[in-house]
């Protein structure tokens, strides 16, 4: 074909003859194309192999998330293809990483269907990350239109609901997930539980990787921990919880763990990532059903959302999931053991907890998106962070996050209860010094440590762990900063 | 010696200087230029901010002597700026931090007092709720007494006043309003109340000249302008309707000019020589003033002019 | 013992200095408050009679502090607690909601084991003080005997 390699061949005789054409002459490159209201968008960051041009490889992204194949088809012109093919609108190169471009794409809203992220999945991320002529690909962001959003019931509890079911307004909940993570039998677990909650935590965790093994079968786990639960209960006057974990070889045995659950009287249940995006769904309208709040943990996600060039996003991870209805989500620490670079975990939590997102560039947030009512899901901040960081947390995070300190509680020099109490009464006391407007990111130490002289538990965690930090390079970070990073 | 005949150098002068550094200087500026006349008021404005300004100082010297008690009774005439000056106040005690917030809250009798028996009680309590942190004004306060019917309830709400006046001095400082021989009357059968009134402060009205520079500033705001002939018109006018029945100082002299840009408006389609220049468009002249009843041969005084 | 619940409860009973400054937070943002007492503080209590209706327009601590005085002088051996409401879209709920008063004895709650089929337990909770006395019969006051 001699026609040149951008722009679209509108002759329909060219256009369907049998042969090669370019994506961007097959309509799949559209510069003037303005997305609509009801058109979900995506931004891909693709690295083209070299050679490969820039609009080029947008052009085939697009072609291969929605109709195109390597060679034209006949067939195509049974079809209204125009609205099918998705469109490629705008190609701008990444700042100060050569050979790395963001390209957007719209997508008609007749592609998808309805209350289905399984869909979504496979439509968007199915196909083009094989793609021979990309070096490598990586989701960054979607919009979805409000007239999609409507179509997914959404978190079947919410932060507000969660909040009166427990009756605790004001600050963040506290967490904690039993340790050793496996081995332990289902009365000692039991154990773990109890002293946690007694000591002043609102909820303990199962690890993901709890489900039901030879050392601990799922029954006597539940049973176990429901008595610490209760016992805790009374023993404080407070509601608390502990996130069961329901995942499982079969949608059908997960549910048969939940309603072993429900019965037993606990308030949450747990699913991991890994049992994918229907089985989700499933177990959110089930939940909505039974009245139980859902925690999320994100299993297995670091495989495909830590490198900066390559996979997908957490922050689309966390748009999906809370179209499919979560109620807790892990969505990073910033300050703690495991990834993640402040702005961009903001990120994460302003989609989690935002009625509108706004487009916030340095928090790698690339489009507004109207939730349209859709409840809010609780962002959950796990993973190596202690008493000592409270001051950091609230800073960062707000009241509307549940800290979960593992081994910053069952470690604790006096305990798990000591542990326990040295957290919350660490929190209350920032939560308290804040609300008085008193500046917590610089007095905050101080806070930690008036606090600590009539507290012994915090003053020995603050004495074990106060200098424990987790300073390495993040390796996905915005590129929208003053100092951008390469990596 | 008072405040403003202090010298006004920038280094001589501690105590001016920090009438600067408050923000009070330019609201007590603001005050001068803004409301006409009212020289007695203003002298007593700005001798609370001295006072309180002292206090203040002395406080950083730990010279401790007692939140003074501030509240006030405005008595005159309708239009004589009393609910403006209660507003000035407001904001300047708060910029001399003798109330928190420094909002101010409006009322007359209805809104303290109840129709039926432990009506009231909760009704006081709740706008003096609201009015915690900064001023209550209570316009025509002499209606809360009404010792001819019985069933008043006004007395209650009295009694609660008194107890807030007396032991919520940090909180709250209350301003009562009114006529000044019904107001007089009042205190005399609510001694209470008169004992807690730190500041008696009369508004006296406008004489001719100022009630003429107060439509001058009126004129500007609106952007129109009399023409010469129409000035001295105006001040006859003025002459004659502050001898006539119901004269409300300065919100009479807006009425008189929201009537004279009708007359104007009238003129300006009825005049074949009218342009639609600037100059017609917001001159007021003599007829647009004349056609008043006031000028009119004697009539029954309480015609509207 | 010492019921836990509400905002600040694992911290040692706020004083009125402490109080005020929280309300002044609350006032701050534009957030309603309520007082609320009770002598049945089971979890799931949602209930707790109101002080007056929510105060709506205050701009100053000083005439929610009266009320909560007046409250404390009425109901001095319930539970009592400020409650703060925001009405922003996407709240429109409670947005603090601690402890101000105690009784000055917290007997604490009984856990009761319903144990039914296999090792299945029903659990339920209830007070001490609550069971089987009448509301405003439940704490004693100073050197009141208890039966």
């Amino acid at each position: 074909m001699e026609a040149d390699g951008v722009n679209q061949v509108k002759d329909a005789s060219r256009r369907y003859a049998a042969g090669v054409l370019k994506y961007a002459q097959m309509g799949y490159w559209a510069p003037d194309y303005v997305p609509r209201e009801t058109d979900v968008l995506a931004v891909f960051r693709i690295t083209p192999q070299d050679g490969v041009d820039a609009v080029e490889a947008a052009a085939a992204v697009a072609g291969e998330s929605s109709t195109a194949t390597w060679t034209v088809v006949w067939t195509d012109r049974l079809t209204a293809c125009e609205t099918y093919r998705a469109k490629a609108y705008r190609v701008d190169p990444v700042p100060h990483i050569p050979g790395q471009y963001f390209c957007w794409i719209a997508y008609d809203l007749a592609l998808f269907e309805e209350g289905s992220i399984a869909n979504v999945a496979a439509s968007i991320i199915g196909n083009v990350f094989s793609f021979k002529p990309l070096k490598a690909a990586r989701l960054e962001d979607m919009r979805f239109p409000v007239a999609y959003v409507k179509t997914f019931p959404g978190p079947p509890t919410g932060i507000v609901v969660e909040r009166e079911r427990m009756d605790k307004f004001g600050r963040p909940l506290l967490g904690a997930t039993t340790k050793p993570k496996l081995g332990l039998s289902g009365r000692n677990y039991g154990r773990v539980v109890y002293e946690g909650l007694k000591g002043g935590l609102d909820f303990m965790k199962d690890d993901e990787n709890i489900n039901s093994q030879p050392f601990m079968h799922w029954r006597d786990r539940f049973l176990f921990v429901m008595e610490a639960v209760n016992r805790a209960s009374a023993a404080s006057g407070e509601v608390k919880g502990h996130y069961l974990n329901v995942t499982a070889g079969t949608m059908e045995e997960m549910i048969r763990r939940a309603e072993f659950a429900r019965e037993l009287g606990s308030i949450v249940v747990m699913v991991d990532l890994v049992v994918g995006w229907t089985a989700i769904q499933s177990m959110s309208y089930w939940c909505r059903q039974h009245d139980m709040v859902l925690h999320m943990h994100r299993a297995g996600h670091g495989t495909y959302t830590r490198q900066k060039n390559h996979g997908v996003s957490f922050r689309v991870i966390a748009k999906w999931l809370r179209l499919c209805g979560v109620d807790h989500l892990h969505a990073g620490t910033a300050v703690g053991k495991l990834e993640g670079d402040p702005m961009t975990v903001q990120g994460f939590y302003n989609i989690c907890r935002d009625s509108q997102t706004e487009v916030d560039l340095p928090r790698g947030l690339f489009f507004d998106q109207d939730w349209g009512g859709l409840r809010k899901v609780m962002p959950v901040a796990s993973g190596g962070i202690h008493a000592g960081q409270m001051h950091q947390l609230l800073d960062l995070f707000g009241d509307d996050v549940v800290l979960q300190f593992g081994g910053g509680t069952i470690g604790h020099p006096q305990g798990i209860q000591a542990g326990a109490t040295a957290n919350r009464v660490a929190l209350e006391a920032m939560v308290l010094a804040r609300n008085e407007g008193r500046d917590i990111r610089e007095e905050g130490p101080d806070i930690l440590r008036a606090a600590a002289r009539w507290c012994a538990p915090l003053q020995a965690a603050l004495d074990t762990w106060g200098e424990i930090s987790f300073n390495y390079t993040p390796t996905d970070t915005s590129d929208f900063t003053p100092t951008a990073t390469a990596s | 010696m008072q405040i403003d005949d202090l010298p006004r150098q920038e280094t001589a002068n501690p105590f001016a200087a920090a009438l600067l550094d408050t923000g009070i200087a330019q609201l007590l500026d603001q005050l001068d230029r803004e409301l006409v006349g009212l020289a007695p008021v203003k002298r007593r404005i700005r001798d609370i901010a001295a006072l309180l300004l002292v206090d203040r100082l002395r406080a950083e010297h730990g010279l401790h002597g007692g939140a003074p008690s501030l509240h006030m009774c405005f008595t005159g005439n309708p239009g004589t700026g009393k609910t403006t000056v209660a507003l000035r106040m407001a904001d300047i005690l708060h910029r001399l931090g003798h109330v928190r917030k420094g909002h101010l809250v409006a009322v007359t009798r209805d809104d303290l007092v109840g129709q039926y028996i432990g009506h009231t009680a909760p009704r006081t309590r709740e706008v003096l709720k609201k009015a915690m942190g900064g001023v209550l004004f209570i316009d025509e306060a002499y209606y809360l007494y009404r010792p001819e019917n019985e069933r008043d309830y006004g007395q209650e709400a009295i009694e609660i006043l008194l107890q807030v006046m007396e032991n919520g001095r940090d909180d709250l400082v209350v301003i009562l309003a009114g006529y000044k021989d019904r107001m007089d009357t009042f205190f005399a059968s609510n001694p209470g109340m008169s004992s807690r009134i730190a500041h008696h402060i009369d508004f006296p009205d406008y004489g001719v000249d100022e009630l003429a520079s107060i439509a001058g500033l009126m004129l500007a705001q609106m952007d129109y302008r009399f023409d010469d002939e129409a000035a001295r018109v105006f001040l006859d006018y003025l002459g004659r309707r502050r001898a006539q029945a119901h004269f409300a100082n300065a919100r009479s002299v807006r009425n008189a000019l929201d009537r004279a840009r009708l007359r104007h408006a009238s003129r300006l389609l009825q005049d074949p020589a009218a342009c639609a220049d600037a100059d017609w468009l917001a001159t007021i002249r003599a007829p647009d003033l004349l056609a008043s009843r006031v000028f009119a041969p004697e009539e029954a005084p309480c015609c509207k002019p | 013992m010492r019921i836990t619940q509400g905002t600040f409860s694992f911290l040692p009973d706020l004083d009125d200095a402490q109080v005020a400054r929280q309300v002044d937070y609350c006032l701050g943002r534009g957030w309603a408050l309520g007082i609320e007492y009770t002598d049945d503080p089971h979890p799931r209590n949602t209930y707790w009679e109101m002080f007056g209706p929510p105060m709506f327009d205050l701009r100053d601590a000083a005439g929610i502090m009266a009320e909560l005085a007046r409250c404390r002088a009425a109901w001095p051996r319930h539970y009592i607690r400020l409650t703060a409401f925001d009405s922003s879209a996407g709240t429109e709920s409670i947005v603090l909601a601690f402890i101000v008063n105690r009784p000055a004895v917290e007997p604490g709650f009984r856990l009761l084991r319903h144990e039914v089929a296999g090792r299945t337990v029903r659990y339920s909770i209830e007070s001490y003080a609550v069971h089987a006395r009448p509301e405003g019969a439940r704490y004693p006051g100073h050197g009141e005997m208890t039966d």
